[in-house]
């Protein structure tokens, strides 16, 4: 296998085919009203908003806006906005700073200076608004996870990622990328650098140590059994930086399954408990 | 013994864990299909219950034949028509094995069954975890002709195919649940079968979404010369009526004779290799 941009390549239109489908099919066999998800203006919401949108229309999608003052960008709010009036999606928007403020003064051993775990902190307030419209109207909420994330756990547990589906999660970034731009979404979006808005200044590739075009195909080689030599090889890496990524894919896994447990009895959730979901 | 007939490749989504549901669409699939004259009409594997049944199997399996493979029959018979569908089976001589089996039923009641003999436990597949493999190929002489059964993941070992071909099938039957990533594969190897064993072949998949994974349908009728005699849409529900025309074998048997030509002696050469892989 060659390790090339071309790779990442699929038939998008059928890629939107298929999301869509997932979606509504997914919310008509749990009878739901329609979708919830958090709307922030960066490229994946945008792309999962839009995508809910067509499956469902958009009178369907309920994009909440939940900024706080220490990340508050006014580019991202009208990125969104701008996503919300192209598909439709009806709004809510809602400033989180005074639960943050509280959270923050509740929690005995908080410390402003750690900065991941306050910016987590924020990732898990938004869920529990989302989940909260999602328990009150009877909607899904719908997650905006891409897959080059969810592989080396760059998110936080139980917080951005908590949702009861993630149409994007098969798609590594830049394939998300790819797919936006197929649908419509409009292009500033698209080229901005992507951040998990958990502190100010914070950028995905900056963090990560790598842009998206090369993590993905690392990742996509990986995913297809290739040796770290070859990636490396193949992509004119050193090889030192190549076995990081795959410690960071392998040590992730707590990130990505359900809470484990040990086996005591007959039938176990995370073990041999298995039965379908929709 | 008919030479000529129509059959009906009955493109089903199916409520999954509901076989009353199923029992019903497939009655109302029959029916349209005898509007059309189709004499055998084919639905997907595990047609009975949906494909992703994981630990629910256990409570869903039925003896064959049982109750669902009798309702089965009644439609037959009131409708006239020969049926093919996928259900679990449970053994009748243990508690808790199962098998993925095809069942042909007729106008005249039960005709065969055949269990799954290579089942896919691999990717998004755990078909071992729950089933016995069966160990008979299933051939059934009919009014239509000596009717083979496959079903889905069978299609990838071409001794299969061979082997029902050369025990007389001249319709290969293959019913299958293939997620859309694999449909590559499928769409060349249902033309294969039929072309190198100068059979037709009658694939019928399932369609519709079923814990994540999307069934691709493009179920078809394939000539013994490799041409597309009817094919159903993609992604969607459909029922599509294709002819059978035994007639149209010999002049392709004829011209590519690849039965004529099969040379024994590399099967015992095959099994030495493959046991020892």
């Amino acid at each position: 296998m060659k390790l090339t941009q071309q790779v990442l390549d699929l038939d998008w239109e059928e890629v939107k085919t298929k999301i869509t489908r997932f979606i509504r099919d997914y919310v008509e066999k749990v009878k739901a009203n329609g979708i919830v998800l958090g709307l922030s203006g960066g490229i994946d919401s945008s792309t999962a908003a839009a995508l809910s949108a067509m499956a469902l229309g958009g009178d369907k999608v309920l994009g909440l806006m939940l900024p706080e003052k220490e990340t508050y960008n006014l580019t991202d709010i009208m990125h969104a906005e701008l996503v919300a009036e192209k598909f439709g999606i009806k709004t809510v928007t809602i400033d989180i700073t005074p639960t943050l403020e509280a959270l923050q003064k509740s929690i005995p051993i908080f410390d402003p200076e750690d900065k991941l775990c306050k910016g987590n902190l924020k990732a898990r307030t938004r869920m529990l608004y989302l989940y909260y419209y999602a328990n009150k109207l009877n909607l899904i909420v719908c997650g905006s996870s891409d897959k080059s994330e969810v592989m080396i756990g760059y998110f936080t547990k139980w917080g951005d990622v908590a949702a009861d589906i993630s149409p994007l999660m098969d798609l590594y970034k830049t394939q998300v990328r790819k797919l936006a731009r197929h649908i419509g979404i409009p292009e500033e979006i698209i080229e901005k650098p992507p951040s998990p808005m958990l502190w100010p200044g914070q950028t995905a590739e900056g963090e990560i140590g790598l842009k998206y075009e090369v993590l993905d195909l690392i990742l996509y080689g990986l995913e297809h059994f290739m040796k770290v030599e070859q990636i490396a090889e193949q992509l004119n890496l050193p090889k030192d930086l190549v076995e990081k990524v795959k410690r960071r894919w392998k040590a992730m896994e707590h990130k990505r399954r359900m809470p484990l447990t040990t086996k005591l009895q007959y039938r176990t959730v995370g073990f041999d408990f298995r039965m379908p979901l929709t | 013994m008919k030479q000529k007939f129509k059959v009906a490749l009955a493109q089903i989504n199916c409520k999954r864990g509901d076989k009353k549901a199923n029992i019903q669409k497939i009655e109302e699939y029959t029916a349209r299909a005898r509007q059309h004259d189709a004499e055998l009409v084919i639905f997907p594997e595990l047609s009975l219950t949906g494909y992703t049944i994981r630990d629910e199997l256990y409570e869903l399996a039925e003896h064959i034949p049982g109750p669902s493979t009798a309702a089965i029959e009644k439609i037959a018979k009131k409708h006239e028509a020969f049926i093919v569908f996928g259900m679990p089976e449970l053994s009748d001589k243990t508690q808790a094995t199962l098998y993925n089996t095809a069942v042909l039923v007729g106008p005249k009641g039960f005709v065969g069954k055949y269990r799954k003999m290579h089942l896919p436990t691999h990717s998004v597949f755990e078909e071992k975890r729950y089933f016995r493999p069966g160990y008979q190929a299933g051939v059934f002489d009919t009014e239509l002709g000596k009717i083979g059964l496959i079903v889905c993941y069978d299609l990838f070992f071409p001794e299969l195919s061979r082997l029902i071909r050369l025990e007389g099938a001249r319709l290969i039957v293959c019913i299958s649940a293939s997620p859309a990533v694999r449909r590559t594969f499928f769409e060349t190897l249902t033309a294969a079968r039929a072309m190198e064993n100068t059979a037709f072949l009658a694939y019928v998949n399932l369609v519709g979404i079923e814990n994540g994974l999307q069934f691709w349908g493009g179920s078809r009728l394939i000539g013994p010369d490799g041409r597309v005699l009817a094919i159903a849409k993609y992604d969607d529900e459909d029922l599509v009526i294709g002819e059978v025309d035994y007639s149209d074998i010999a002049p392709t048997e004829a011209f590519v004779p690849t039965l004529k030509d099969l040379r024994p002696e590399f099967f015992d050469k095959l099994k030495e290799k493959a046991e020892k892989l």
